[in-house]
């Protein structure tokens, strides 16, 4: 590993503004947003609804174009990275077709992309793989559990050998159990692949679990709060929630929290 | 009623005993209907798809034309083909009229914008489920179309059915443009109405049959396909 490049950041936001015009007035869904994140970066978004976090992933995703600032994305604007391919998105709901098998929703993308069948069939493995669903190719969406629908899901975001993931609170839907296995999961093919990852959360021991940094926003402007690099060493088992650093940091996202909130 | 049954006993006699100038005409019309229908598709199935999914100004025009168009008066488009194909016409050189291509030219004229309209709805519920992703992905909207096109196959062989029921039961297009020529341009619908004016309605009747076999396969075919579709879709739910 070339420790010694320097890194420029993956994803750069300067003053970033979005406001979206509604009919009861203008809503700022974005102030002032400053961040950089650099490669490799496992980083989090958290705060209650309304906090423009999700908001913020899609500008980066651009899915939604700010409308003050600036926000660079590998160096380019975040649609001309979106064409070269910079990210893969991970959306809220799994979002599989139920009309396609597991591998056919992971061929999507490449089909769309114009991969031959050869290659496709060789990254559906590859991803099936990095995500524990070997020979679950065949099957359809709604023969599998809520959790493997999710790792699918995550499959297909990363089809493509996208740099970046991007995740908009994948594991909201589903229940402790599984989301702590999802989270280790998530871990282990983070350091496998050295993929820079954007997600969106409102856990805060998740956000504290995974993360190397933890960005805290608040509504009403939606902004930026407080932002922590996390003390915890890279490889995390799952007890690693129950020592005085862990809950240090997540003390420190509870009080971000609740300084922004503005009571009503 | 003595007369109904004699004429319907000869009737099943024509069907049953494989009568030559009988199936010579059921042929005809199936393979006209089939080719019209075939056409359609290759034009309607990518106008309808990308309709669906682009954007430009006037778009919404189109769609109510389209729309619009899948009710044509059969004989109205006999007219106007004839009028193109006649000695007199822009492609009166063809010398098409009064042959099966004309009819089939009539035949895709009436379906295309069924087959194209069709298209057109169930593309852009499928795009709209889609829709993030593929703008996820950075994709023009048209490279989706044929992705689109194969995962609506289900709702889109409804389509073409839909088309062919049209096209076989029409008879006033194909009776201007084709003439119903015996042995050259006869087919079902048009030997019906000639041979009831005529009185012979044992093989009116028989075609009649068949053609209601044909429309009710069709239909059955129809509610099948569109009942499992619809079955494939609320297993998401």
């Amino acid at each position: 590993m070339n420790t010694e490049s320097t890194t420029e950041p993956v994803i750069e936001a300067n003053q970033l503004d979005l406001t979206f015009q509604t009919n009861d007035g203008p809503v700022h869904a974005l102030k002032d947003v400053n961040l950089s994140i650099n490669k490799g970066d496992f980083v989090s978004f958290i705060g209650p609804s309304g906090c423009g976090k999700t908001t913020f992933l899609r500008c980066i995703a651009a899915l939604e174009t700010p409308t003050g600032g600036t926000l660079t994305v590998n160096g380019m604007t975040p649609d001309e990275a979106r064409r070269n391919r910079a990210y893969g998105y991970v959306f809220q709901a799994a979002g599989l077709y139920p009309w396609r098998t597991i591998a056919k929703n992971i061929k999507l993308p490449l089909e769309i992309m114009g991969y031959s069948s050869a290659e496709q069939d060789e990254r559906v493995s590859k991803v099936l793989d990095l995500v524990d669903l070997n020979g679950f190719g065949g099957k359809f969406p709604w023969q599998l559990s809520g959790g493997m629908q999710q790792r699918a899901s995550i499959a297909r975001a990363l089809a493509f050998d996208a740099d970046l993931l991007l995740m908009d609170e994948p594991f909201g839907a589903l229940d402790e159990i599984v989301r702590d296995h999802l989270n280790e999961q998530l871990l282990a093919l983070w350091a496998r692949t050295e993929k820079t990852i954007g997600f969106v959360t409102h856990s805060i021991p998740e956000a504290v679990y995974l993360s190397t940094k933890i960005v805290v926003m608040s509504p009403r402007p939606g902004r930026i709060t407080d932002v922590i690099d996390s003390p915890l060493p890279k490889e995390r088992p799952l007890d690693i929630r129950d020592s005085p650093e862990f809950i240090e940091v997540a003390h420190r996202v509870r009080e971000g929290l609740r300084a922004g909130h503005s009571d009503d | 009623m003595q007369n109904f049954a004699t004429e319907f006993n000869a009737a099943m006699a024509l069907i049953l005993n494989g009568d030559a100038e009988l199936w010579a005409i059921v042929l005809l019309s199936l393979k006209v209907s089939l080719f019209a229908v075939l056409i359609s598709a290759l034009i309607g199935m990518p106008l309808g798809a990308a309709l669906a999914v682009a954007r430009f100004p006037g778009r919404r025009v189109l769609i109510v034309l389209m729309n619009a168009l899948m009710g044509l008066p059969p004989v109205v488009v006999g007219l106007l083909v004839y009028l193109m194909l006649s000695r007199s016409g822009p492609l009166g050189v063809l010398e098409l009229l009064y042959t099966p291509t004309a009819m089939i030219i009539a035949q895709v004229v009436l379906v295309t914008p069924i087959i194209a309209a069709l298209t057109r709805q169930v593309i852009e519920m499928l795009a709209e489920e889609y829709s993030e992703q593929l703008r996820s992905l950075g994709v023009s909207r048209l490279s989706s179309v044929p992705v689109l096109l194969w995962d609506a196959r289900l709702a889109l062989v409804t389509a073409l059915l839909a088309g062919f029921g049209r096209a076989i039961a029409e008879v006033g297009a194909v009776i201007i443009v084709g003439g119903n020529i015996n042995h050259v341009t006869r087919v079902m619908t048009t030997t019906i109405a000639l041979e009831t004016s005529k009185g012979n309605l044992a093989l009116a009747l028989a075609l009649g049959a068949i053609l209601i076999g044909i429309a009710v396969a069709v239909t059955a075919m129809v509610s099948t396909l569109s009942l499992r579709a619809e079955q494939e879709g609320l297993r998401h739910a």
